[in-house]
């Protein structure tokens, strides 16, 4: 590589956290006019060596030079200023505010006439930041819990694009988003390398790399593996630096037998839920079937699986769990229908975030790890165990909180939660986001178990390979109501299921 | 570093009980633990403590309960009335179990039901209570027991000491086992920490926090029969700062008030010494009282300010 297109460059970078080696003297270089992909299973450290160039926090020990000079931002504020911009795993925007006070957090002052801040002014100018990257459709505005998680993710990119990076860092964003969330953050990528910028980014979605990125670095246990140009990718070789051994071939369900029993468990009939986004749905679900649920932004499609697990308003209709013939209520009448629901936006809705893995992991098996009114210590520590076994779950500890853990194990002991708790219908909405490939299909097989164990499956997921996959019927949502049904097949590709959905 | 840190943390509450024992100890020349001043100073913290363990529940699910002390005073008013009525420490028992629990009831379903933060309905109802207190009691300020119909039996120390022990240990003992070894405790956490995923989780907030405050109403009637057995007294401006003292130790005692994950019982009895210790001893250094509740206010806001600090900067965004 030309090393006058060197950006940045860390030498010997480590980050501990008490016992926990994050990163292990790492040699990191990123280079201008490149998309450099950040690839390593959940834990690796990707986050970490990020957030640490982007000033969100100190490196243990190490030397990093960004455009040559040496560099250590104290704050996100001063690594923006020197124009390093980051869209961040986790939440990223402040609540109860504005979109336009979010996109210029900090820089009111930029807008300042006579002493007090012009609101029009500033809204003018978000709106123009929102246009910039093409999401004319957002109202700057708006508060910001208007909107759906994944316009709060293009919001986020509006900002960090105002300030004209140079470097542009995307980590793991891209799995919570629809095709267009991603075609917009792929041409932005695809615009700054082109201005001879930088971007470094961050997913699980090994296809998605391969065809964004110009390079590939692998990192594992901390650990820098390997450095590699468009090429030498080869998806067993990546799978393998990521790894450190061979992988599985299994990945998705084996069989293309997509027939259920007739037996309904499931009936919702004419459902239109309180935020409008569904209207006069109808569905059925089987014993033992896998439905997959997809469809564009603002389809429905989150709605619909909690308006089946009671969380959400319905104004007409009804879902019935027909085992029972009862009409659900609310999320804990349909748990004891034996339900369990595992929520997109799991730092707000599905994690106790300040609570051990063991106390957000047993909270929803409780009935399990009891002895009467007493509660088990051991036969609780068994079942956590269980799961972070199961779900190779990165942690210290299970008395660990989950808000040390990386993105993807939180994901981890979402899913954990309710596995552990052998529900007979589990709505997964976005099960493996931020998962890595690893973890994914050990998921993957342990929902395949359970469809044989004749539970209900319904997964909601805006990743169509993982839904042509897994799902014996798939459902495809548009504007709230029912485009197109598939069953499960071989010539199943997912050029038909984008045309159902535009 | 991090996890030493996290385990650090958890003694902080006993080194600043140690630390405020020490202070007073030199300041007061030893005074403080002189025997008459231990004995009254065993006597307010098993009160303060009482009340306390049964509002690690309350505050830890999330409900921030102000009208500690009101509810305290119309326990030990109601409580002492039906004593001097009928000559009975069970009935004055009972009255006082039974005041306790339909205030806090009360308080359980305002928090279960009402929209409006329960922190404004407990401010008012803790004003409303004194006010209530202030009507009972007409023209008097203290009652007595020795005015009863039937004369109640009076204690010594020894007695006293042994019902105390009594009372404390048990509730104690109780309330770690409902806490710690039943789903109870996990469910206060669950709740406190975070009230969607706890919905979500299929938790029945109602029934927990019903609960939480029918613990608090047995906590606030024992310190109140435990008060009335020995002092044999009770004025109207009983228990007046037994709301923000609670608030306090619970604070000193490591739980932050907004309740959650690190809600724990010892929070309630180790925060109820260190503040007792710190209230006479503030008081036997002869300072004002004005100057006492300033400096209470201070100390309050600093606990606050640590504990707030340490958890924002382990949040960071990732
Ligand atoms: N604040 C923290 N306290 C303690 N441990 C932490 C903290 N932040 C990160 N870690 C640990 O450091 C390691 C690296 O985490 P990091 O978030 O960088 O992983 P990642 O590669 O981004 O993973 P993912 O793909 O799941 O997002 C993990 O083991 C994580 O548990
Ligand atoms: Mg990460």
């Amino acid at each position: 590589m030309n090393e006058d297109k060197l950006i940045i460059e860390t030498r010997q970078l480590c980050k501990n956290f008490g016992p926990t080696i994050a990163l292990n003297h790492v040699d990191l270089k990123i280079y201008r006019g490149q998309i450099t992909g950040l690839i390593g299973e959940n834990g690796s450290g990707k986050s970490t060596i990020t957030s640490i160039l982007a000033g969100m926090q100190p490196a243990s020990s190490g030397e990093m030079f960004f455009k040559g000079k040496p560099h250590k931002p104290s704050t996100m504020i001063e690594g923006a200023a020197l124009g390093i911009g980051m869209i961040v795993q986790e939440q990223g925007y402040v609540s109860g505010i504005s979109i336009a006070q979010n996109i210029f957090l900090g820089e009111e002052g930029r807008f300042r006439r006579h002493g007090i801040i012009s609101r029009s002014a500033m809204v003018k100018a978000a709106q123009e930041a929102l246009n910039n990257i093409g999401c004319n459709d957002i109202d700057a505005s708006w508060y910001i819990e208007q909107i759906d998680l994944q316009d709060r993710k293009l919001v986020e990119l509006a900002r960090v694009m105002a300030s004209n990076p140079e470097v542009l860092v995307v980590d793991e964003t891209t799995t919570a988003l629809s095709q267009r969330g991603r075609s917009i953050i792929y041409d932005i990528m695809r615009r700054m390398r082109d201005e001879d910028k930088a971007v470094i980014f961050i997913s699980h979605d090994l296809d998605e790399l391969m065809e964004v990125c110009d390079r590939m670095v692998v990192l594992r246990d901390g650990n820098l593996i390997t450095d590699l140009d468009k090429p030498e990718f080869e998806p067993n070789l990546i799978k393998r630096h990521m790894v450190g051994r061979d992988m599985g071939e299994k990945y998705y369900r084996e069989d293309y037998d997509g027939t259920v029993s007739d037996e309904v468990v499931l009936d919702v009939d004419n459902v239109t839920s309180g935020s409008g986004l569904l209207i006069n749905f109808s569905m059925q679900v089987h014993k033992g079937e896998i439905l997959g649920i997809g469809g564009l932004s603002h389809c429905g499609m989150h709605e619909l699986g909690k308006v089946v697990f009671g969380e959400e308003k319905i104004l007409t209709g009804s879902v019935t769990h027909v085992p029972s013939g009862q009409k659900i209520r609310d999320a804990r009448h349909a748990i004891k229908l034996g339900m369990g629901y595992v929520s997109k936006d799991r730092d707000h809705e599905a994690l106790v975030l300040s609570a051990s893995i063991r106390d957000n992991i047993s909270s929803a098996g409780l009935d399990k790890i009891n002895d009467g009114p007493f509660i088990l210590p051991n036969k609780e520590k068994a079942y956590v165990n269980q799961q972070v076994q199961t779900l190779s779950i990165k942690c210290a500890s299970i008395n660990q909180n989950v808000q040390y853990l990386s993105g993807g194990n939180k994901q981890k002991v979402v899913f954990g939660k309710w596995i552990g708790r052998d529900c007979d219908i589990l709505i997964l909405d976005c099960p493996t986001r931020g998962v890595d490939v690893g973890v994914k299909a050990a998921m993957y097989a342990l929902i395949d178990d359970m469809k044989r164990q004749g539970k209900t499956i319904i997964m909601i997921s805006e990743e169509l390979a993982e839904l042509i996959g897994m799902a014996d019927r798939l459902l495809i949502l548009k504007d709230g109501s029912l485009a197109g049904e598939f069953q499960r097949s071989r010539q199943l590709t997912e050029h038909e299921i984008i045309e159902c959905m535009i | 570093m991090k996890k030493s840190w996290e385990t650090i943390r958890n003694y902080f509450p006993i080194f600043g009980f140690v630390i405020v024992v020490v202070f007073f100890s030199i300041a007061t020349k030893g005074a403080i633990l002189s025997g008459t001043s231990l004995q009254s100073l065993l006597n307010q913290a098993i009160a303060t403590a009482l009340v306390s363990i049964g509002s690690v529940f309350v505050f830890g699910c999330g409900c921030f309960d102000m009208s500690m002390g009101g509810t305290l005073c119309m326990t030990a008013v109601l409580g002492g009335y039906a004593g001097i009525a009928s000559g009975s420490i069970f009935v004055m028992a009972l009255a006082c179990l039974a005041t306790a629990l339909v205030l806090s009831l009360l308080k359980g379903l305002f928090a279960a039901y009402v929209e409006v933060p329960l922190f404004i309905v407990t401010i008012v109802l803790g004003f409303v209570l004194s006010a209530l207190v202030l009507v009972i009691m007409g023209t008097e300020t203290t009652i007595l027991l020795n005015d009863a119909v039937k004369p109640i039996p009076s204690f010594n120390f020894t007695q006293m000491s042994a019902i105390n022990i009594v009372a404390l240990a048990g509730f104690f003992i109780v309330c770690v086992i409902l806490f710690n070894f039943t789903a109870l405790g996990r469910k206060v956490k669950i709740l406190g920490g975070n009230p969607v995923t706890a919905r979500q989780t299929g938790l029945n907030s109602v029934n927990i926090k019903l609960i939480s405050f029918i613990i608090s109403g047995v906590g606030v009637a024992l310190a109140a029969l435990v008060a009335l057995l020995r002092i044999r007294s009770v004025g109207s401006t009983y228990g007046a700062d037994m709301g923000t003292d609670v608030m306090i130790a619970l604070v000193l005692g490591g739980m932050p008030l907004t309740g959650g994950p690190r809600t724990r019982i010892s929070a309630g009895i180790i925060g109820a010494l260190t503040i007792t210790v710190l209230n006479s001893g503030l008081s036997m250094l002869g300072l004002d009282l004005a100057i006492i509740q300033i400096f209470r206010a201070v100390i309050y806001l600093a606990v606050v300010y640590v504990a707030s600090m340490t958890y924002r900067t382990n949040l960071l965004p990732r």
